[in-house]
């Protein structure tokens, strides 16, 4: 035991004088790298849909409206969010846990090429225009089978990937008895439980659901119930996403701005609440859903909004960081200190920017969860404008402010003042793309402009054309993003390949001085993971019995398009 | 003091009639919801009671046991059909319930559970989850309505809530038996 203890305190302070594992880096750079491959496509063809959008783009015959759509949910929400967190996280528990296990290599790779097999089966359908049935390939909407069989590949990898993850995990705890478990790790625990949990929800309507279905073997689909296990898997991944970001803000962000993290155990208590709460909020995706009873969806606003608080917790910690930080700088007054930001600094202006976006779009997400709002804004382009906040602003712009650490330190290379100017002007484009884009959805939506369709006057219905000038807004939004995703893209691999050699740090902040001590309960995940699993039962088991007894009469597969 | 006043006040906000007339309107958030919130209720009210007579404690319920013994039998009791369903009707029922569940269930769980040591926790644990099972293969495959005030539907409802309580618990066993804490803290 003792030797095991020494063995990886060495481990860990050889990490943290020669750098990176060049064996880890290459697992993290192989995904960072297929995150952004898959950023640039799908931001391309996000181009390709505002534009027709915009109505100045006509598509060619050979392509339709909602294969680019699905091709572009898929390349940005599953792909490049996926492949990101993982790459992110698997560098954060080498860093911080002294290296990855050989065994865990081993496992990362077999998830890896998992998942990529898993891809090309999803996009050859795709491709083909065999399977645009968008990213929530809703039944009784049918794909090509391979489409799916793609999906469960992807799926296995997910797990692998967790499996290695909790057997690193668990190895360094056996190693450090008694020890907190280090917060980015802790990040990484809860992510891995939400991925697993998530996951394994799609998967049941995948194999047991949708397979059959296609492949002939039964008759009918239930599609409430497809729906409701899809959802239970889109909110959470959603939220890993979210999460993913999160443990930048709270770990990554404070040391660097020069401050210390705030409130250990805080920290820890919005990850056991987002782990244990977050899977049942997929109902608020279906508010407007037959099938499911008012006052169950009246229930469930409140679990929902249970989410929220988390996120609460998360600004008041932040901004209680920032305030800090910059008056140990010097800056005075009620908001003077602001001045005393790095704002200069990529590393925080575009994770800053990510957490401004949060407000608006949390505010949005509370709009969508409440029923009378919903009715009005459902399947509209409202939502549509929450989800590029969410995940477009919040999310992405986190992640490219972590890559211009990030891909330095596992390339062993430098992020130099210029590249560090190409990331502030690639931010503040993406800032104003977005913005753009997003405030037109959203004011499209409540107009009525409905989601998911390809450009139409409608007949030149006056009203209808009214959303036109706001939709052209969304071309020039969707133009400005493209240019920020180049730049962006560029940036990446300028830093993997070609930036300067050099030693660049994983920063982590510390705790604040003289901080309370966390208490060790906080680490008993096993008791969290069953009270998820309870939440869970409690939350599902009304609506889906009632599902699969009283289910009308299955539906037949169609293909709309 | 804290604790005793929010237990309270959740007890309170259980008893406003809208409120427990929107819970008991389904039956199992009648009997998965309301009923384990009242014994939470109870739960944080204990700390007052605990404090306030210790010696009561300490004489009647030295080992834990007869504190574990009273919160079985009124948590078997609130399971039995006829028993939610005359909490509906007659209004004393409803009284005792709200009575029974927090002072009767979740005080003395609160005195017992640090009492028992890890193999009576596990024990208690089991013999729930074995009695869930069997009252989810009472519920679910009863075709016949149990209770006057909820559909079969509801009671099948109840009964698959049944079964995945104990799972999870069977869960929570499984951890507790494979997973040795000793090797981690």
């Amino acid at each position: 035991m003792q030797t095991a203890l020494k063995t990886t305190s060495i481990k860990q302070k050889t990490n943290q004088a020669l750098g990176v594992n060049l064996e880890d880096a290459r697992i993290s750079k192989s995904y960072l790298a297929v995150a952004f491959i898959a950023v640039l496509l799908g931001g391309l063809l996000g181009l390709v849909q505002g534009l027709n959008r915009a109505g100045v783009l006509t598509l060619p015959a050979w392509a339709n409206y909602y294969q680019v759509l699905t091709a572009h949910g898929l390349l940005l929400v599953v792909v490049f969010s996926a492949f990101f967190t993982i790459g992110y996280f698997y560098a954060g528990l080498s860093h911080t846990l002294g290296g990855l296990l050989p065994k865990v290599r081993k496992i990362a790779w077999v998830g890896f090429w998992t998942k990529i097999v898993g891809f090309v089966l999803v996009v050859i359908p795709v491709l083909m225009n065999e399977a645009s049935v968008m990213y929530t390939f809703y039944p009784p909407m049918a794909a090509h089978p391979m489409f799916y069989f793609g999906l469960v590949l992807i799926v296995l990898g997910v797990w692998a990937l967790s499996v290695g993850a909790f057997m690193q995990v668990a190895h360094w705890r056996k190693n450090h008895k008694g020890q907190h478990l280090p917060i980015m790790a802790f990040f990484a625990t809860g992510v891995f439980i939400l991925l697993v949990g998530a996951t394994a929800f799609v998967a049941v309507e995948v194999l047991f659901l949708i397979i059959p279905w296609v492949l002939g073997w039964t008759d009918g689909i239930n599609v409430m119930l497809s729906r409701t296990l899809f959802w239970a898997f889109g909110h959470t991944a959603v939220n890993i996403w979210y999460l993913t970001a999160v443990s930048a803000w709270y770990v990554v962000i404070p040391k660097i701005i020069g401050g210390h993290r705030w409130s250990d155990l805080l920290t820890r208590m919005v990850v056991i609440p987002l782990v244990i709460m977050n899977i049942t909020g997929g109902f608020h995706h279906q508010i407007v859903d037959p099938a499911i009873s008012e006052g169950i969806k009246y229930m469930h606003v409140f679990m929902s909004l249970a989410i929220g608080f988390p996120s609460l917790m998360t600004a008041y910690a932040l901004f209680r960081v920032f305030e800090r930080t910059a008056r140990q700088k010097g800056g005075t007054g009620f908001i003077g200190w602001f001045k005393k930001m790095p704002w200069g600094d990529v590393r925080f202006l575009s994770p800053f920017i990510a957490m401004v976006a949060f407000i608006p779009a949390g505010a949005g997400g509370i709009v969508q969860s409440t029923n009378q709002l919903d009715q009005v804004v459902h399947n509209t382009m409202w939502i549509v404008g929450h989800f590029h906040l969410t995940l477009g602003m919040s999310v992405v712009m986190t992640f490219f402010g972590i890559s211009y650490w990030l891909i330095p330190y596992l390339s062993k290379r430098v992020l130099t003042p210029n590249m560090n100017k190409v990331g502030v002007v690639q931010t503040i484009i993406w800032t104003v793309g977005m913005v753009i884009m997003a405030i037109s959805m959203h004011i499209a939506g409540l107009f009525g402009s409905p989601r998911r369709t390809s450009f139409t006057t409608y007949g030149d219905f006056a009203e209808q054309l009214g959303w036109n000038p706001l939709m052209a807004a969304v071309g020039i939004g969707a133009t400005l993003l493209l240019i920020a995703v180049i730049l962006q893209v560029y940036a990446v691999f300028n830093m993997m390949f070609f930036a300067p050699k050099g030693e660049t740090e994983f920063p982590i902040a510390e705790e604040e001085p003289g901080a309370a001590k966390t208490p060790y309960w906080t680490e008993r995940w096993g008791v969290w993971v069953v009270l998820m699993l309870l939440v869970i039962s409690m939350a599902y088991v009304i609506p889906i019995v009632d599902m699969i007894v009283n289910a009308p009469p299955g539906s037949p597969p169609f293909k709309t398009w | 003091m804290g604790q005793f006043i929010a237990g309270l006040l959740l007890l309170l906000a259980l008893m406003i009639p809208p409120v427990a007339t929107l819970m008991e309107s389904v039956m199992i958030i009648h009997m998965h919801m309301q009923m384990p919130m009242l014994i939470i209720a109870g739960f944080f009210m204990g700390r007052f009671f605990l404090d306030r007579f210790p010696q009561f404690f300490k004489k009647y319920n030295q080992n834990g046991l007869p504190g574990i013994l009273l919160f079985t039998i009124i948590m078997v009791y609130w399971m039995l059909p006829r028993t939610m369903d005359e909490a509906l009707t007659v209004q004393t029922v409803e009284a005792f319930k709200f009575i029974s569940l927090p002072f009767l269930a979740g005080v003395p769980l609160r005195d017992s559970w640090k009492k028992l040591n890890k193999v009576g926790r596990n024990n208690l644990i089991t013999l729930f989850a074995v009695m869930f099972i069997g009252f989810g293969w009472l519920y679910i495959q009863s075709n016949a309505q149990l209770c006057n005030n909820y559909l079969v539907i509801d009671q099948i409802i109840l009964g698959w809530g049944f079964i995945t309580m104990a799972i999870c618990l069977v869960i929570y066993l499984a951890y507790s038996l494979l997973v040795d804490p000793s090797q981690y803290e």
